[in-house]
């Protein structure tokens, strides 16, 4: 044991240079001649700079740690980080947070006003604006007809809209959208030979577009009964239909087929058609082949080409009940069963007319 | 008190500056190292106050948090007082460029090793001049060895762990040690030392070879 003792004394007196000339150099021959005593020597060594080692770190962590507490240092830099970054961009900064809100302002009110047009544009009535279609000589010529034979002249300003209407009796009563007429008194309705009658509202259906006209002239009468008959029927798909109105001061003629049972958004009162349609049908009958009305046109999708809606017949029969000097039998008799279709239009061509509103 | 805000343009200046520079370099950097090595305290707060700002900013330029950073800085200084005090710090280019040096090189090698990719070297320049690699990892192979001799020193137990640290770590004498230990003499105090040493050393050795195993 005190041998070992010895050894391990010696060992540390080397370690820490603490030896002097001589024994070092004896040492240091017995360590070459004894390898167990070299691994000796080399496991203190390993230990004690280990313990130098962590006895260094302690010291550097306890002296820094208490000049690193009392500096602050992290929040002094960074705060004259940002007060050099502040003072030296604020210009830039402001400049780019005015753009960047104004950009993002100006993005707002644009996509907001597209967004408008938009809901706006899906949906337009067919009501013709009359500046843009020229007065052809034949109403010159009806309005100088109309002086002669009738109390109250068509006026001769140019109107305000025009639309289609057509007869459902023969005393004058006609149907045409409510758009076309809702907020004028001043209602002229143009019969094929062009002349202009005063008509005035009786009825209104704000919920289904409609407005039935009575011509203001006791005497009135259309030439024969009617020759179509107006019916609750069936709306089936791809059933051929056509059309007359006035998107101009002509009687025009289209033709398409029924391409929804619903209408715009999924209106159940209307119904899809694929027909061209342009300003000034509106109130224009859609008639199947064999010549019973299926229902009054009401407007168009404006983004698709040729997509027209229309009012169901049934939401008509159901406004004319209540009429005075009305029998409803009148709408049930057919006359253009059979014929061909130029044939069905010249009969039919005398009960569509022109309405025309004014200021 | 001396030039040492070169902070991370050390990084950059090409070669013929950084001659230029050892050429010139500061005669005051040999009496700082001087009093590093003695320890004091107004050194190292010279240093801090110079060095640190600059070894901040870099390890928060490369995703570090102020603790990285002043953990960084820590081991690198520590790494100059053990150099410093076993006189084998010999500069070749500034203090400051050094400290610097240095702490990039231990803060890669951390972020490295949180990443679990082992990093091999910079392959810059300066680092290979000045030698900072082999210093780093021996840095690291000591931070190993007292990792595993705390470890080593908790497994012997009482009272062989506080006579070892008394002597090793708090520098008691012999005398004190016997006193506080009520051992009779210093002799004793002695001879129980060399057997906890003893134990100490098999237990140290014999994890590394376990280690080595694994």
């Amino acid at each position: 044991m005190n041998e070992q003792e010895h050894i391990y004394e010696l060992v540390e007196k080397y370690c820490h240079g603490l030896m002097d000339d001589k024994e070092k150099l004896f040492f240091e021959i017995d360590m070459e001649t004894n390898p167990a005593l070299a691994n000796l020597v080399y496991q203190h060594q390993t230990l004690i700079a280990s313990f130098d080692h962590h006895n260094s770190k302690e010291f550097i962590r306890y002296s820094l740690d208490s000049i690193h507490k009392n500096s602050h240092s992290q929040t002094g830099l960074m705060l004259k980080y940002m007060r050099l970054h502040v003072s030296k961009y604020w210009r830039t900064a402001s400049v780019a947070a005015v753009v960047a809100v104004t950009a993002s302002i100006l993005t707002f009110l644009f996509a907001r006003s597209i967004y408008k047009k938009d809901t706006q544009a899906t949906y337009q009535l067919l009501k013709g604006e009359i500046n843009t279609i020229k007065k052809d000589q034949k109403a010159i010529i009806s309005e100088v007809n109309k002086v002669k034979r009738s109390g109250v002249a068509v006026p001769d300003y140019p109107s305000k809209y025009s639309g289609t209407g057509f007869a459902i009796s023969k005393n004058g009563y006609l149907v045409t959208n409510l758009h076309v007429v809702d907020g004028y008194s001043k209602i002229f309705t143009f019969t094929e030979d062009g002349t202009g009658h005063e008509s005035q509202v009786v009825v209104k259906d704000e919920v289904n577009d409609l407005a039935i006209l009575k011509i203001n002239e006791d005497d009135f009468r259309f030439d024969g009964s009617l020759p179509y008959s107006i019916k609750k029927s069936n709306i089936n798909l791809a059933r051929r239909i056509y059309s007359l109105g006035f998107p101009k001061n002509e009687i025009v003629y289209n033709e398409g087929y029924i391409s929804s049972e619903t209408g715009f958004n999924g209106d159940s009162n209307r119904f899809q058609l694929e027909l061209p349609s342009s300003p000034g049908v509106s109130g224009a009958p859609i008639l199947d082949e064999s010549g019973n009305i299926l229902g009054i046109i009401s407007g168009k999708q404006s983004q698709t080409e040729g997509v027209t809606f229309a009012i169901h017949a049934k939401q008509l029969l159901d406004l004319v009940k209540d009429l005075p000097d009305f029998s409803p039998t009148e709408l049930s008799g057919n006359k253009l069963r059979g014929s061909n279709r130029s044939a069905q239009i010249s009969q039919i061509q005398p009960f569509i007319c022109m309405v025309k509103v004014y200021n | 008190m001396f030039p040492i805000n070169f902070g991370l343009l050390g990084y950059l200046i090409p070669h013929f500056v950084l001659m230029k520079e050892i050429q010139t370099r500061n005669v005051q950097d040999e009496e700082l190292i001087q009093s590093l090595a003695a320890g004091d305290t107004k050194t190292l707060n010279a240093i801090y106050c110079s060095c640190y700002p600059t070894i901040e900013k870099m390890v928060f330029k490369m995703n570090g948090t102020v603790d990285d950073a002043y953990d960084t800085f820590q081991d690198a200084l520590t790494i100059l007082y053990e150099k410093a005090k076993a006189g084998d710090l010999q500069l070749s280019c500034r203090f400051s460029t050094y400290i610097t040096a240095v702490s990039k090189h231990i803060w890669l090698k951390k972020m490295a090793k949180r990443k679990n990719q082992s990093f091999t070297s910079l392959n810059e320049f300066l680092e290979e001049t000045l030698g900072v690699h082999d210093t780093v990892n021996q840095f690291f192979e000591f931070e190993n060895n007292v990792a595993r001799l705390s470890q080593s020193l908790q497994q012997i137990g009482e009272p062989c762990q506080s006579v070892l640290s008394a002597f090793y770590i708090q520098n008691k004498s012999m005398q004190d040690i016997a006193l506080e230990f009520g051992y009779t003499n210093a002799e004793n105090a002695k001879t129980q030392k060399y057997k906890c040493l003893n134990r100490l050393r098999k237990l140290f050795f014999t994890e590394e070879k376990e280690l080595k195993i694994q």
